[in-house]
């Protein structure tokens, strides 16, 4: 019996499997360039993912459902097979049914003025689109549309039986708070442990953790050198590349080590050379939330090609992050409880204090001698809807230009590619800018 | 205003208590006039001083590395009687002597200035992440820690200690001009000395983000308690927000009123 058809839920997921080996065949033709070898690897590292998903499944061994900002090195230090519920969206530059996933999902009656991410996980997990787990794990934060994916996932006939785990995420990021989630993620940790027979091995967990801070420490030199005027690189390659090895797909492996140094080194030569994306680097941006993925083909090169504008930092390649120490059983929960609670990107701006939107703009508009802010306003980022306040005022006081679009990251209908263009273009010509 | 008063006391304390440990203490004087100050440096400061980066390979020494510590704070005041003018102290070895090394880093800047206020208190904060202004010397673009590299080029140029809390003074006093004297405490002599200095950093700190939300305040956001910018006077959710803040009074009471008990 194939196993599509003892499992149907896998349908989706083995296509996509075979969507991202022809992306890594296309990619291969390109592989002469050193930026392409990197992004066939991050191709590879996401098959690993799927392989290793697929193989639990068909050979009834245990995996996990979760994310990002859940500690990922815990399960790559139990070997356990683990995917995030809300990939999809989060790779949908480069799949290609997204519109109809989106439309499907307003037909099961899903409301539009939902995050688009959200909505679409949600009508993965009700299609009976998303691989069935040994146990999953939920967020309850940062945002309210977070736990309403989490109540879905509770109540849907599939999925209500298997068992499940939340972090409660306090809201102020003090030691008292560090603590408690700290406590959390051991409650989580122990979780996974009853429920899949995983054991945690503390001395494996340090080890995995020594890797991802070396991944870490590699993303924050590359961070450094994309202040280089020019940038040397763009939208192209960088915060969601290194966010998926260091977050996703290779959290604290030697594997993950590797692909940050080729990283920095690559970067560097650029760095050395004035190289950069476009051949006049005219506008520095700071895109300060996720990266449009479900057109970023439509309106990124034309923003370097038609501007020269180039995205040199965004909300998921700033580097808030601490290192964690692994001297003690003790510190190794704290620094995973602030990693993911304090430091986590959208996790750090959505959840707790509105602080944070206004210290990341000041330090990153000067550290990376940003010409213009853009926060695009995303129709499901309401939390950060509501400090766009905050953010202006933040950069009149800097003096640097500030944007807010109105648009969905997702669904290019929402304001079409076209319309965004057209108020960059305004925006960039009411500033002087280009 | 004498909000720093205490702190500023304090590490007079430190600077004597690591006199007291056998600590190499040095002290430098320099001119108070921003001008005078950059007359006498080895490398260019100001904006696009420098690109802003330093490469691994031109490194001459890295400051603040996690892995060996790193604590920077900034405290100001109008009482003169706390903060002179020009004073820079190292404690711990030097630039020119750390060739190569990974040195744990402290940095405690002290302003004084008539008037100096509240109003002045981000960009006072702010000013302390240098970015491009000082050539062959970089600060990661990291938050909460202060990481730093010195260049070969620089370090050939007599880049020190003197030279950074010269640059930073001069630095200070043109973005600030409230600003009227200046102290810089540097420290690199071991981890454990950079993180005494925390235990002051912590309560800075706390100081230093309830001054951020009063500011943010009189502008009519209130960032730590509510992300909706709205004036709590007209806000329809403010009979919500009552009631929560009564339920932890009354929580806080009870787990005032179960610890005393369980103390007795």
């Amino acid at each position: 019996m194939a196993l599509i058809d003892k499992h149907p839920e896998l349908a989706r997921y083995i296509t996509e499997q075979g969507w991202f080996e022809f992306l890594r065949e296309q990619t291969l033709a390109m592989i002469e360039i050193p930026e392409m070898q990197l992004q066939v690897k991050t191709l590879d590292s996401l098959l690993k993912m799927y392989g290793r998903i697929l193989d639990a499944v068909e050979n009834d061994k245990p995996f996990v459902s979760s994310y990002y900002c859940l500690a990922p090195e815990l399960y790559t230090a139990m070997d356990l097979p683990y995917y995030m519920v809300m990939q999809t969206p989060f790779l949908a530059s480069s799949v290609p049914y997204l519109l109809t996933d989106i439309d499907a999902a307003e037909e099961m009656g899903l409301g539009n003025d939902l995050c688009t991410a959200i909505r679409l996980s949600i009508y993965y997990v009700e299609a009976n689109l998303s691989p069935l787990p040994t146990c999953a794990l939920n967020l309850l934060y940062p945002c309210d549309g977070a736990p309403l994916l989490h109540e879905v996932i509770k109540r849907n006939e599939r999925w209500r039986n298997i068992p499940m785990f939340a972090c409660d995420p306090p809201y102020y990021s003090d030691e008292r708070s560090l603590d408690y989630f700290a406590d959390e993620m051991r409650k989580m940790a122990k979780f996974v442990e009853t429920n899949t027979g995983a054991k945690l091995d503390m001395d494996k967990l340090k080890e995995t953790l020594e890797y991802s801070n070396q991944m870490f420490q590699l993303w924050d030199e590359y961070n450094q050198l994309r202040r280089n005027v020019p940038s040397p690189h763009g939208w192209g390659i960088g915060a969601p590349q290194c966010f998926s090895q260091a977050w996703v797909y290779e959290a604290g492996t030697p594997q993950g080590v590797e692909w940050f140094k080729k990283l920095v080194e690559i970067a560097e030569l650029n760095v050395k050379n004035g190289v950069g994306p476009v051949p006049e680097e005219k506008i520095r941006l700071f895109w300060f939330d996720l990266l449009p993925f479900g057109w970023v083909f439509e309106f990124l090169p034309w923003l370097e090609e038609e501007w020269g504008a180039v995205m040199v930092m965004d909300m998921f390649g700033n580097f808030p992050y601490t290192m964690i120490d692994t001297s003690s059983e003790e510190e190794i929960w704290r620094g995973l409880a602030k990693r993911n609670l304090f430091d986590a990107p959208m996790v750090r701006q959505a959840r707790g204090v509105a602080d944070n939107f206004a210290n990341d703009i000041a330090r990153i508009v000067k550290d990376f001698k940003i010409d213009a802010v853009v926060w695009p306003g995303h129709m499901g980022h309401k939390d950060g809807a509501a400090t766009v306040g905050i953010m202006r005022e933040t950069c009149r006081d800097l003096s640097v230009p500030f944007v807010h679009l109105g648009l969905d990251l997702f669904d290019k209908r929402y304001s079409t590619p076209d319309q965004i263009k057209d108020k960059m273009s305004q925006f960039f010509r009411a500033m002087g800018l280009g | 205003m004498a909000i720093f008063n205490a702190y500023v006391k304090k590490m007079a304390e430190y600077v004597e208590g690591m006199r007291g440990k056998g600590r190499q203490v040095r002290e430098f004087d320099c001119p108070g006039d921003p001008g005078k100050l950059l007359e006498e440096l080895p490398v260019r400061v100001g904006p696009e001083a420098s690109s802003g980066i330093i490469l691994r390979g031109d490194t001459f020494v890295e400051l603040g590395n996690p892995d060996v510590g790193s604590c920077a704070f900034l405290l100001w005041t109008d009482n003169p009687s706390l903060v002179g003018d020009g004073k820079i102290t190292l404690i711990g070895p030097n630039i020119q002597e750390s060739e190569g090394a990974s040195l744990p880093f402290g940095q405690v800047l002290m302003v004084r200035g008539a008037g100096l206020g509240k109003e002045e208190h981000s960009a006072l904060e702010q000013n302390q992440y240098i970015a491009d202004q000082i050539e062959g010397y970089m600060l990661k673009s990291t938050s909460e820690r202060m990481w730093g590299r010195v260049s070969k080029d620089a370090a050939t140029k007599g880049f020190d200690f003197d030279t950074l809390g010269k640059a930073l003074m001069a630095i200070f006093k043109t973005a600030v001009p409230k600003v009227q004297a200046m102290e810089a405490i540097f420290v690199t002599s071991d981890k454990e000395d950079v993180r005494h200095l925390d235990n002051i950093a912590e309560q800075v700190r706390k100081i230093s983000k309830d001054i951020t939300r009063e500011t943010w305040l009189a502008r009519g956001y209130d960032i730590l308690e509510c992300t909706l910018g709205w004036d709590c006077n007209t806000c329809s959710d403010k009979p919500v927000c009552d009631e929560i803040r009564e339920v932890i009074t009354v929580r806080k009471k009870k787990i005032r009123k179960t610890k005393t008990s369980s103390n007795q």
